[in-house]
């Protein structure tokens, strides 16, 4: 006998990971239902990698335009309508979004709204209506991760969602504690919008996994443009009182404390995964202690026809991690040989320059016992990025001495991510620092980077001295 | 130890797809990259699964 559902597939969340997996099981002839308790697309949409990326592009031209006089645009004083620039990442948002409802109608996505929980491993209640699916992909994303002695309440101390609400007046004194990609991001945003901005990372170094020189640099450019860094210092405690907010800081090395007064904070210490609610031991399926709902290479937990793709299935915490395991998920269930056998997930820090980065750090490929050569090309020596302003920073390779495959990039400059897509090409094919140097890169552009950098490795850049 | 696989995604898809560990597969090309006919040399092997 076999047994009929109500679905092929049911996703429990639409962010990036879900509808990614919602719209391909649809394309491969599945029937396919999304859940999803608030907006389509997630954080990533709503209130992650979109808005800020709309915010940090108002921060930049903003900050360009200061620099405008160098070739002679004389701008008048700037004046920022800041409801204006909420309304427009607002709208930015809103257009994606429903973008995403539109995919799903004409893939006829079935999308269910409401909180999902499991009653058992192939049913789940959908708001106060139940579901059964003969294959279940968990997509529920995750939350930002709390500290205690600081209350987030979204007005004065806030987390990155509240964070993405410009307050007017912009705050004259910005706090960010966490060092990683999201403090970074607001730093550089409400420093653009004039905040004075201090970061604190109670780690060493900031921006955890980058490449040393990669950060070195990042954060001699954040520091040139205003930026106070503070690594090895922790918030103990905020107290709101009429004059800002009074938060108390630590150095965790000297123990030495100190009383810093803010008018906004920002607590940006990591993210946990969410599975509030959805009640996945009803269905058998392991959670770990952290939260995590964990999956093999083929996104399946440990109930085989049940998977966790995202955020909530493992580290790193990013969109296009989720929206390849959203696929890997739906086409397996399809049957297709699928599997999440990335060689790298590229990182990105949006800032300008941004810092980013695919593959192996120096570090990293040393550990793993390859011999390593480098190749480094300066931003400097770029004609391109001289015409943009914009020559902080390099392309630094990592290749293996013997077989001179490319095993890791880290660039820091002018549109970094943009250039970083060659580089993980570049990684999932297998080249060669010579298969990227013998490549024909247009002139003048960005990209060029590359190329001098894999030349670079050779000792055989152009556009600097080689040594 | 040493972890990159150097055979472009499309090769890796068809190795699952002829059921060839990609681990198992001896790369001819430059700097080992295997190629789709190194995949099916080795699903042709009975040595190898």
């Amino acid at each position: 006998m076999t047994k009929s559902y109500d679905f092929d597939v049911l996703v429990i969340g639409a962010g990036p990971g879900g509808y990614h997996a919602a719209i391909r099981a649809a394309q491969l002839g599945l029937k396919t239902a999304c859940a999803e308790r608030e907006s389509v697309g997630g954080v990533c949409l709503n209130v992650g990698c979109i808005p800020t990326k709309a915010l940090l592009h108002a921060g930049d031209i903003r900050a360009e335009a200061r620099h405008a006089s160098d070739f002679g645009l004389q701008l008048a004083e700037q004046r920022m309508d800041i409801a204006k620039l909420n309304g427009w990442k607002d709208g930015i948002v809103k257009k994606l979004t429903g973008g995403v409802s539109g995919l799903f109608k004409a893939n006829k996505v079935t999308h269910l709204i409401g909180n999902a929980s499991f009653v058992d491993d192939h049913t789940v209640q959908v708001g106060d209506k139940t579901y059964t699916a003969a294959s279940i992909i968990i997509a529920t994303g995750s939350e930002p991760a709390r500290l205690p002695g600081l209350d987030v309440d979204q007005q004065g101390i806030v987390d990155s969602t509240g964070a993405l609400v410009m307050p007017d007046p912009v705050p004259a004194r910005m706090l960010c504690v966490g060092g990683g990609v999201i403090g970074f991001e607001f730093a550089h945003i409400y420093n653009n919008m004039g905040s004075q901005v201090k970061v604190i990372e109670f780690l060493p170094t900031i921006i955890p996994g980058a490449d040393a020189d990669a950060v070195k640099a990042f954060q001699k450019s954040m520091e040139k443009q205003g930026i106070k860094v503070a690594v090895q210092t922790k918030a103990n405690r905020a107290e709101k009182k009429q004059d800002g907010i009074h938060v108390e800081l630590e150095n965790v090395k000297t123990g030495e404390k100190s009383v810093e007064v803010f008018d906004r904070v920002l607590v940006a210490v990591g993210r946990r995964p969410r599975t509030d609610g959805l009640n996945p031991e009803k269905a058998g399926v392991t959670v770990t202690e952290r939260g995590f709902v964990p999956a093999d290479s083929k996104q399946r937990t440990n109930v085989p026809h049940i998977y966790s793709i995202g955020d909530v299935a493992s580290n790193p915490m990013l969109a296009h991690k989720a929206m390849k395991e959203g696929l890997v998920a739906a086409e397996v269930i399809a049957g297709k040989p699928a599997e999440q056998d990335a060689v790298a997930i590229p990182g990105v820090v949006y800032t300008n320059p941004e810092l980013a980065w695919v593959g192996l750090t120096e570090q990293e490929a040393k550990d793993k016992g390859y011999e390593v050569k480098i190749g480094n090309f300066p931003f400097a020596a770029s004609g391109r990025a001289m015409t943009l302003q914009q020559t902080d920073g390099f392309v630094k390779m990592v290749v293996e001495k013997d077989t001179d495959l490319v095993l890791g990039v880290h660039i820091v400059g002018p549109r970094a991510s943009d250039i970083l897509s060659e580089a993980s090409l570049a990684l999932e094919m297998g080249a060669t620092a010579t298969d990227i140097a013998l490549t024909i890169h247009a002139h003048p552009t960005l990209g060029e980077a590359m190329l001098e950098g894999a030349e670079s490795a050779h000792k055989q850049a152009i556009h600097i001295v080689n040594r | 130890g040493r972890t990159i696989v150097p055979a472009a995604p499309s090769v890796r898809r068809l190795a699952r797809e002829m059921q060839v560990d990609i681990h198992a597969v001896h790369g001819t090309g430059i700097a080992g990259r295997i190629s789709e006919e190194d995949v099916r040399r080795t699903a042709g092997t009975p040595s190898v699964a």
